[in-house]
Formats: C-alpha cells, sequence, structure tokens
C-alpha cells in the first residue's frame, strides 16, 4: 500500500472524522429546523437533507454553502464501515459494540433507501366514490389518453420533468410525436380578455387560444403548489395537428380526433393505479361537545380486488392507518361539509429498517450491558 | 482488498438516485369521464361578469395581480361582502327586489392592462353594447379626482335587451397598477345603486393614508 492509498484510508477510518461529521449534522439539523419557518417541511428535506450539498443561488448559480444530508450521511456511512472493517476485531467481549454499529450503519442505509424510495400519494375520496389510483402530491405528468373505445382509455403519460427537458418525444402507443414548444414549471391563467394586450398565444387548439399564461415562481410551501404548465404541439405523418395550452390548472377534458381515433390530453398529478379499489362509504368528524376542536376523524372505506379475494370494510382513523399492498393509508384532511375525506397513501419498501436497526442497537447494548456486569459480579465474587 | 470494499458505498451512493428516473408508462384502464371545464372557458352558461370568480375557483392560487396593500375603502352597510377570491381584491353582491342581484368587484391587474378604451370595450361587449372609439369614450365617460386619485368613469345599459344590464366601472390608476372598480347586475338595480357607487368611490384612498 503506497502513502496516497494508506492516507485516503487513514482519512476515511479517522474518528475525528467521525467528530467533524457529527458537528456538521448538528449544524445541519439546527440551520434546517430555522428555515422550516421559511419552506415547510417538504422543501427544507429536500433543500437540507435529500441533497450532497446544501445551495444558495445568487441570481440563477447555485453555489454549495454546506455539505447536505446525503453527503455527511454518506460520509458517516463510509466511516463507520471502514472502522468496522479496519478497527474493530471480533471478539465476544466487544459483540455488543459491533451489533450497536451494525444497527447505526442499517439506520443510516435506511434513511437513504427511504429518501430515495419512498413515495408519498393521497388519495381523494367523496362519499360514495369509488377509486383504484391515487395521486401524487407534487409531480404532475402528461397525459395522451386514446377515448375510442367506450369501454377502455388507453393512457401514455409523460411525467413533466420530461417536457422540461423540451425537444420531441416518442412513443410506440402514439400515432404522434409530442413536440415541446414551451414548458414553465409554475405558472397561472388569466382570462384573455382580463388582458387583451397580451402577446398571442402560442396555442392554436382547445381553450389555449382563450387564456393568457403568466410564469410565476416556483413556490415549495406546504400549502401551495407549482401548476406545471406547457404548450405542446403534436405531429402526424401529414404535419401539424395542433399546439394546446396544457396545465394542471385545468381538468384534462381538451379533445381531439386524429386518424380515426378521439384523444384526451392535459397535465394531472402524477397517478398511481392499484390493483384493488377503495370506496369512501362514510366520514365522521366528531368534535368535542360545544367547540370546533376536532375530537375524530375517520373514514369507513370498502375495500375491493377485481377477483373478489377481498371484500372488506375498513375504519381509517388517526393512529390506524390501513396497512395493505405494501401501501399504508393514513386519514389526512377532511371536509366533513362536502363529504370529502383525503388519505395519504405511503409507499416505503425500507419502512422495516428502522425497526430492525433499532432493535439491533438495543441488543448490542444490552449485550455489552449485561457482559460487563456479569463480568463485574464475578470479579467481585473472586475478591 | 480491504480498501477497495470502500469503494463499494461510494458507487452505491452515486448510483441509487438514478432508480427515480422519470419514464414514460402507458396503461389501459376503465373509461373514465374528466371533469368538465370551468363554464368560462367550455363556451357554456356563465355570463361574463363571472369570469374572475369562475377562474379563480378553478385554479386556488395566486394571480399576478398588483402586489401590496394597495388601495382601501369602505363599502356601503348594504353591500354584502362576498368570500375573497385569488382574483379579486374585493367582493360584494348588492340584493334587489325579487331576488335580482349586482355584482361589485374590485381587481388589480400590473401596468395599463390594455388602456382604458380596450378594458371599456370589454365591459361593453359583457352587456352585449358594440365598441366604441376614443372619441366615443371621451364623451361617455367622466374624470373624478379624489384622495389623490385620478378616476375614469364609466356608466353603459342596454336598456333594450331582453335582460337589460347596467355597468358601473372605475378605472383608477395606481403605483404602475391599474384598479378596477365594476358594479354589474340588473339595469334597474345598478341604477338605483349609482349614487352609493359613486359615494364608495369618495372613500377609495392609498391605504398608507387610511387614518
Amino acid at each position: 500500500m503506497n502513502d496516497t492509498t494508506r492516507q485516503f484510508r487513514d482519512f476515511f477510518v479517522s474518528l475525528k472524522l467521525t467528530v467533524v461529521l457529527l458537528a456538521l449534522s448538528l449544524i445541519l439539523v439546527f440551520a434546517a429546523t430555522l428555515d422550516q419557518v421559511n419552506l415547510g417541511i417538504w422543501a427544507v428535506q429536500e433543500k437540507y437533507f435529500r441533497s450532497l450539498f446544501v445551495l444558495w443561488h445568487v441570481g440563477d448559480i447555485p453555489i454549495p454553502v454546506f455539505p447536505g444530508g446525503y453527503l455527511i450521511g454518506g460520509l458517516l456511512l463510509i466511516n463507520l464501515i471502514a472502522a468496522h472493517i479496519y478497527r474493530f476485531k471480533f471478539t465476544w467481549k466487544k459483540m455488543g459494540i459491533q451489533l450497536a454499529h451494525a444497527g447505526l450503519i442499517l439506520l443510516l442505509i435506511g434513511e437513504l433507501l427511504t429518501g430515495l424510495w419512498q413515495e408519498d400519494y393521497q388519495m381523494r375520496l367523496v362519499e360514495g366514490e369509488t377509486k383504484n389510483y391515487s395521486e401524487s402530491y407534487r409531480r404532475d405528468e402528461f397525459v395522451l389518453i386514446d377515448t375510442t373505445d367506450p369501454k377502455f382509455d388507453e393512457v401514455v403519460a409523460i411525467p413533466v420533468e420530461l417536457l422540461a427537458k423540451g425537444g420531441e418525444i416518442q412513443h410506440p402507443k402514439l400515432p404522434f410525436r409530442v413536440v415541446v414548444k414551451r414548458y414553465y414549471p409554475n405558472a397561472v391563467l388569466q382570462l384573455r380578455a382580463q388582458n387583451p394586450t397580451a402577446p398571442e398565444s402560442l396555442a392554436d387548439k382547445g381553450v389555449g387560444p382563450r387564456l393568457v399564461t403568466v410564469p410565476v415562481q416556483m413556490t415549495y410551501k406546504e400549502n401551495e403548489r407549482n401548476w406545471s404548465t406547457a404548450f405542446v404541439e403534436l405531429v402526424g405523418t401529414e404535419g401539424s395537428i395542433g399546439t394546446w395550452l396544457v396545465t394542471a390548472q385545468l381538468p384534462t377534458s381538451q379533445t381531439f380526433s386524429y386518424a380515426g381515433r378521439t384523444w384526451r390530453l392535459g397535465i394531472r398529478p402524477e397517478r398511481t393505479y392499484k390493483p384493488f379499489s377503495l370506496q369512501l362509504l362514510k366520514v365522521t368528524h366528531d368534535v368535542y361537545l360545544g367547540t370546533d376542536i376536532p375530537k375524530n376523524f375517520s373514514s369507513r372505506v370498502r375495500l375491493t380486488t377485481p377477483d373478489g379475494r377481498e371484500d372488506r370494510e375498513v375504519l381509517i382513523y388517526m393512529n390506524n392507518p390501513l396497512r395493505y399492498a405494501g401501501l399504508t393509508f393514513y386519514q389526512y384532511q377532511m371536509d366533513s361539509e362536502h363529504a370529502t375525506s383525503v388519505l395519504q397513501v405511503v409507499r416505503n419498501p425500507s419502512w422495516l429498517i428502522p425497526y430492525i436497526s433499532s432493535g439491533l442497537i438495543t441488543l448490542g447494548l444490552l449485550y455489552q450491558f449485561v457482559f460487563h456486569l456479569a463480568g463485574f459480579i464475578t470479579r467481585r465474587r473472586a475478591a | 482488498m480491504r480498501f477497495r470494499l470502500l469503494v463499494l458505498p461510494l458507487v452505491a451512493l452515486v448510483l441509487l438516485p438514478a432508480c427515480r428516473d422519470a419514464k414514460i408508462t402507458s396503461y389501459r384502464v376503465p373509461h373514465e369521464m374528466p371533469e368538465p371545464m370551468p363554464p368560462v372557458l367550455s363556451g357554456g352558461a356563465g355570463p361574463a361578469t363571472n369570469a374572475s370568480a369562475d377562474m379563480a375557483t378553478m385554479a386556488n392560487t395566486a394571480v399576478p395581480t398588483a402586489a401590496g396593500d394597495g388601495l382601501g375603502w369602505t363599502a356601503p352597510a348594504h353591500w354584502k361582502t362576498k368570500p375573497q377570491s385569488a382574483m379579486r381584491k374585493g367582493s360584494y353582491a348588492i340584493a334587489g327586489d325579487d331576488g335580482a342581484e349586482a355584482d361589485m368587484a374590485v381587481t388589480a391587474f400590473p401596468g395599463d392592462v390594455g388602456g382604458d378604451l380596450a378594458n371599456v370595450n370589454r365591459w361593453r361587449g359583457q352587456i352585449e353594447l358594440p365598441p366604441i372609439g376614443e372619441a366615443e369614450l371621451g364623451r361617455t365617460s367622466q374624470h373624478l379626482d379624489f384622495n389623490g386619485l385620478h378616476c375614469t368613469f364609466v356608466d353603459f345599459a342596454n336598456p333594450d335587451s331582453a335582460n337589460p344590464q347596467r355597468i358601473l366601472g372605475a378605472i383608477v390608476p395606481f403605483e404602475g397598477a391599474t384598479w378596477f372598480f365594476k358594479m354589474m347586475g340588473p339595469d334597474a338595480l345598478v341604477a338605483r345603486e349609482k349614487t352609493a357607487f359613486l359615494q364608495f368611490l369618495q372613500t377609495v384612498r392609498p391605504r398608507a393614508s387610511q387614518p
């Protein structure tokens, strides 16, 4: 092993690195907690913890000012593993410490996987309504839906991230190309009648010509959303079919016909379809007598699968979610006046990891304590 | 050999984010009926006067109206305050006889929003009156000055229509934005409210100078 390699190794196994990283993570958590007032929890998680660097934007130029959660957590992970490989020797005496460290490593990996894989969706249901899909809070998709068949819709869903890249999009299920003429991550609409001097719309089909699109700053606040908006031209073999304004602010009900088939298009929250359906039977919103203070929110739903294997009623309320098919349905929001309930739908394949790692850490520390206690008692008896 | 083991977590760290690449998906679902377009866009029912409210309901979000507190006012007691919407700075309902109702809206937009003539003609269009030119605008509008503000005031009606309507409108430029005060509704009701409307205008003033 040459000097450079040794220095590299020594850096990663160093206990000083551990202390520095822990100190940095303390500062990161403190700064993020303060910034939560401005950005809200979601944006803080993305900016401080689910990033390699915390960035400040000077004009349009992002400048890294502090290591982010992924960098600190990643280095801690490498530091722990390196220390395991180089410093620790397996002995029964130190098995507890090994176990506790293994638990810690697992915890860090679990958080990384949660950050990468966890998906938060919501399912909004009105009493009596049945749905077999949930919708993303923050991500939108551009959909082209062939509605020719009266029984089925053929859906092609294009994440708006691909529209943001611009250019052309082709898909085997589409008999035309999608040419992105303009994309705004957040924009609001005005009626053209209210702003008659606005530049002419890029759209020549659908409702677009009657609207003015005004791009606005992206928002990261919890109670606001960004309205993805785009102008897309569809080009068939004989040339342009037309240009449409599509936006998450409008329903996906603009239609057109091409080559004997009828299509619908628009932008909507990203959907994930499930192999089962939920029907909202009843929403209950109890308050403490004589006050507006909520006592209980609950949704009675009916869970069914097309093959008939499942057909049961479930009561979902706070701290009593429905867990089914790798998904957890929490009671999230309620509007009893309109008999509407919103369920938070979470998929987190790594949800068990924190439990396992906590178990390992507990077991390790317990073992270490008992081992030392036993040694102490033995020595005392011998004396 | 041991050193190589260190590289694994590093590589994993770099590669894992790739798991979230955006991909086009296609699938078949049972036929769904989408929500209809708001009436103001579908060309269906709904008078033009409700356009702002429709749009605000359609997208519950802020629109680029003039920023800041801007102007303040005191509405007559018999005007019923309606819920605020994203596009309206003020919104009132004025009840008449036999369930008739007039709508009073205060909106503000950056810039001159096309100028007085374009906006006056837009209002005329809402009650099915033909557009007018600059010369006629000069004859049919009044210029009022109050509380340091300058206002163009118009009063249009279509008494010969099957559904006679009247619009009282005031356009007030203020700090690079244009404020619109518009009352629209049944001819007789709005005509009756003209005095109240003009008195209301006298209460409009910059918020900073409000007592």
